[in-house]
C-alpha cells in the first residue's frame, strides 16, 4: 500500500522541492496551495500524513488543522516560523501531532513522517484489553470506550494513552514519552507531550480540569490509573 | 590644572561655593554696618550725657564757689556727682583719689586751663576707660573736670561685636546648607539623566526622562527624550532588518535544501565534474542554513524576544546528552563526583545549542577532537556555580584576542586564522548571549593540562539536588 501524504505549503518553488524529496523516499505526494485547496483536496483524497505550513493566505494553518481534525485522526505535521512562539502551543492545540521550523532538512521531516506512520499503526499490545474504571482500551482495534461509548482520539493521542496504560500505576516522565510516542530523545520539546496530555483529558475524562486518570506528577511526568 | 578645575569646580561645588560666599559678604557686611551704628549710638548718647552732667556739675560748682569760696572740699562733696576734680586757685581738689590731677592727660589740661576751652577725652585710668569732661569756670577762675566710667560701653559693645561674629557664622552655614540643598536640587535633573543615559546605554531602549513643568529643563527633557525614541527606533530597524531579511531567506533555504538533497540521492548517476559540484553546493547550503538559523536567533536577542523554557537539569546527564547530539558525539564527558548531583536552572535546548557550538568551534579550529569536562570550581559546592570546560588541540587563542572572538562577525586575526570555510562567525557571539540569558559567564584560556590548545569554560549558576 503506498503512503499518501498531502503537502500544503503556498510557496510554490517549496512545495515542489519537498515533493520531490519525498517522493525520494518512495511515498506519493499531493499538493495545494492554499487552505482551502488543502480542504477539497483532502476531501477528496484521505492522505495519510498532512503537512501544513501554518503561513497560508486566506484559511490559515491552524483554521486547515481544526477543520481535518472534524473528520479524521490522520497525523498532521505543521510547519512554523520559530520554535519559542505561541505558534507551536497553538498549533498543536488546533490539533496538530508533531511541527517543524522553517527552514527544516528534508531528512528530518521524512524522519518525523515515518515515526507518525509508526505511530499510526500500533505496535504489538501486550494485552488485547485493557480497563481502568470506566475506561476500556482495546489495542488492537485501535478503540478505547468510556462508559461502553466510543471515543474519536487521534492515532497519537491513541498511542499516548497505550504508551501509559502498558504500566498501569507507573511515572512516565516526558523524556520517556517523547522518546516512546514520538521517537525524539533527550531535546525533543516537551510541549508536544504537555499540550497532547491536555488534548487526551478533554476526551477521555468526564472534567478534564481534575482529571481521575491521566494524572500529573508534579516535578516527574505523567500516570495513567483507574 | 583640568582635572583640578573637575574636581572643585563642578556645578555642585560652584552653587555650593557662591552661596556660602554671598552669605559670608551679605552677612558680614551686614554685621559690621551694625556694629557700627550701635557704636556711634552708644557712643554719642554717652558723650552728649557726660557734657550735660559736666555743665550741670560745673554750674552749681560755680554758684557754690561764689558764695563760700573758702571751703572747697564741701563744695566738691556736695555735688554728689561721681569722681569730680577741680583746680580752684592754684589747687587741685578730687572727689575721688583715683582721679586726681596726674590722671589728666597734658593735652586736656591745656586745652581747659590755658586756653579755657571746653574739652571732651578719653582715656585710661587703673585699667578703666574713661570719658572726662572739662569745662572752665570763668566767673570764678577754675576749671571743672568731670569723669564718666566708658568701661559699660566698651564691655556693650564687645558683646554685640560677639554676637555679630556669631550671627554671621550662623547665617554663612545656613547659606552653605541652602547652596548644598540647591546645588542637590540644580544636578537632580542632571543625575536622573545620567542614570536614562546609562539605561539606553544598558540596552533598555524605552528608558525617558519624566516629564517636567520647569521651562528650563523641558529643554534638556524633550531633546533628551527625542534622542532617545530616535535612538530605538533606530535599533529597532536595523533587529527587524535583520529579522525580515532572514525570514525572508528561509523561503529559497528551504527549496535550496530539499532540491539539494534531491540531487545527493542521485549523486552516483552523475558525471564526476557534477558530483564535486554537488558537494560544493551540499556543504554550502549547510552553511547558509546555519548562518540564517543564528542570525534569526541573534535578531531574536537583540529584538528582546528570547524566552527561555526554563526547566532544572541534572548537569552532569544534560552535558552528556548535549555531546551526544553534537558533531562530535563520541566526545567523551568527564563529570567530577562534586558536579554529579548538582543542577543547573535552564532552557534545555538552548543550552544542548551552546555545547554544540562550541564542540563545533573545537572541531573546526582545535584539531578535530575535543574533551569535555563537568565539574565545580575547587571542588566547593557552596560557591553555587558549574563549570562546563569544552578543550581542544588546536592553536590556542591569543591573550589580546579573547574578548573579541565572541564578538559578532569577528574580523582580523582572529577570523583570518579562524575563519576557515566552516565557522559562520555567529556561534560564538550566539554562545556568550545564551550563556548570559542564563545568569552565566564564558571565557577562552590556556588548556589546564598546560600542553597547547584553548579551553572554553561555561559557569552557570547550580545547587545541589535535594
Amino acid at each position: 500500500m503506498t503512503t499518501r501524504i498531502l503537502a500544503v505549503e503556498d510557496d510554490e518553488r517549496i512545495r515542489t522541492a519537498v515533493r520531490l524529496a519525498l517522493e525520494d523516499e518512495g511515498w506519493v505526494v499531493d499538493e495545494a496551495a492554499s487552505g482551502e485547496e488543502g480542504v477539497i483536496q483532502f476531501a477528496r483524497q484521505p492522505a495519510d500524513v498532512v503537512l501544513i505550513d501554518i503561513m497560508l493566505p486566506g484559511i490559515d494553518g491552524f483554521e486547515l488543522c481544526r477543520s481535518i481534525r472534524r473528520t479524521s485522526d490522520v497525523p498532521i505535521v505543521m510547519v512554523t516560523a520559530r520554535a519559542d512562539t505561541h505558534d507551536v502551543v497553538a498549533g498543536l492545540e488546533a490539533g496538530a501531532d508533531d511541527y517543524l521550523t522553517k527552514p527544516f532538512a528534508p531528512k528530518e521531516l521524512s524522519a518525523r513522517i515515518r515515526a507518525l506512520l509508526r505511530r499510526a499503526r500500533p505496535a504489538n499490545p501486550a494485552h488485547p484489553r485493557l480497563v481502568f474504571g470506566d475506561l476500556e482500551i482495546i489495542p488492537d482495534e485501535g478503540k478505547v470506550l468510556r462508559a461502553g461509548e466510543e471515543l474519536h482520539l487521534t492515532k497519537t493521542e491513541f498511542r499516548l494513552l497505550c504508551e501509559l496504560a502498558q504500566n498501569p500505576g507507573r511515572v512516565f516522565s516526558r523524556e520517556q514519552l517523547l522518546d516512546h510516542v514520538w521517537g525524539y530523545g533527550y531535546f525533543g520539546d516537551g510541549r508536544l507531550v504537555d499540550v497532547h496530555i491536555r488534548r487526551l483529558r478533554t476526551k477521555v475524562e468526564a472534567d478534564a480540569a481534575n482529571p481521575r486518570h491521566v494524572v500529573t506528577v508534579r516535578g516527574l511526568g505523567y500516570r495513567l490509573q483507574p | 590644572m583640568r582635572s583640578w578645575r573637575r574636581v572643585f569646580f563642578g556645578l555642585r561645588s560652584r552653587i555650593l561655593l557662591t552661596f556660602g560666599l554671598g552669605s559670608l559678604g551679605l552677612s558680614v557686611f551686614l554685621a559690621l554696618a551694625t556694629y557700627s551704628f550701635t557704636r556711634s549710638n552708644l557712643v554719642d548718647v554717652r558723650e552728649s550725657n557726660a557734657i550735660e552732667q559736666a555743665y550741670d556739675s560745673a554750674r552749681r560748682v560755680g554758684v557754690d564757689l561764689r558764695s563760700t569760696p573758702a571751703n572747697v572740699q564741701s563744695v566738691i562733696d556736695r555735688l554728689g556727682s561721681s569722681r569730680p576734680l577741680l583746680f580752684y586757685r592754684g589747687t587741685w581738689t578730687a572727689g575721688d583719689a583715683r582721679f586726681s590731677s596726674g590722671q589728666v592727660p597734658d593735652a586736656l589740661l591745656t586745652a581747659v586751663i590755658d586756653e579755657s576751652r571746653p574739652t571732651m577725652m578719653r582715656f585710661s585710668v587703673d585699667d578703666e576707660l574713661v570719658l572726662a569732661v572739662g569745662v572752665p569756670l570763668e566767673e570764678v577762675g577754675g576749671v571743672y573736670f568731670e569723669f564718666a566710667s566708658f568701661d559699660d560701653v566698651q564691655s556693650t559693645l564687645r558683646s554685640v561685636g560677639f554676637a555679630l561674629i556669631f550671627a554671621t557664622g550662623i547665617t554663612t552655614l545656613v547659606g552653605i546648607v541652602l547652596g548644598a540643598i540647591s546645588a542637590s536640587r540644580a544636578v537632580r535633573p542632571l543625575t536622573a539623566a545620567s542614570q536614562a543615559a546609562q539605561a539606553l546605554a544598558g540596552g533598555r531602549l524605552d528608558t525617558r526622562l519624566e516629564a517636567t513643568d520647569d521651562p528650563d529643563l523641558e529643554a534638556l527633557t524633550r531633546s533628551f527624550n527625542d534622542m532617545a525614541t530616535a535612538l530605538q527606533e533606530r535599533v529597532e530597524r536595523d533587529a527587524r532588518f535583520t529579522s525580515d531579511v532572514s525570514h525572508e531567506l528561509r523561503s529559497p533555504l528551504m527549496t535550496l535544501s530539499a532540491s539539494v538533497e534531491v540531487m545527493k540521492a542521485r549523486r552516483e548517476e552523475m558525471p564526476e565534474r557534477a558530483q564535486a559540484a554537488l558537494d560544493l553546493l551540499v556543504a554550502d547550503v549547510a552553511r547558509f542554513q546555519g548562518l540564517v538559523e543564528d542570525l534569526l536567533e541573534i535578531s531574536r536577542f537583540d529584538a528582546g524576544a528570547i524566552r527561555l523554557n526554563e526547566e532544572e537539569l541534572l548537569v552532569g546527564e544534560f552535558v552528556r546528552q548535549a555531546v551526544a547530539a553534537s558533531s562530535l558525539a563520541r566526545t567523551p564527558v568527564a563529570v567530577s563526583p562534586a558536579a554529579d548531583p548538582m543542577i543547573i536552572k535552564g532552557d534545555r535546548r538552548r543550552l544542548a545549542r551552546v555545547i554544540a557550538n562550541l564542540v563545533d568551534n573545537g572541531r573546526i579550529h582545535g584539531g578535530a577532537e575535543v574533551e569535555v569536562a563537568v565539574f565545580v570550581p575547587d571542588d566547593d559546592a557552596s560557591t553555587g556555580l558549574v563549570w562546563i570546560t569544552v578543550e581542544d588541540h588546536g592553536p590556542g587563542v591569543p591573550t589580546e584576542e579573547r574578548t573579541l572572538i565572541f564578538e559578532r562577525f569577528a574580523r582580523g586575526g582572529v577570523a583570518g586564522r579562524r575563519g576557515g570555510s566552516e565557522g559562520a562567525g555567529l556561534g560564538l557571539a550566539l554562545v556568550d548571549e545564551h550563556v548570559k540569558l542564563h545568569r552565566g559567564r564564558v571565557w577562552v584560556e590556556n588548556r589546564h593540562d598546560g600542553s597547547e590548545g584553548s579551553c572554553f569554560v561555561i559557569e552557570l549558576p547550580a545547587e545541589v539536588l535535594r
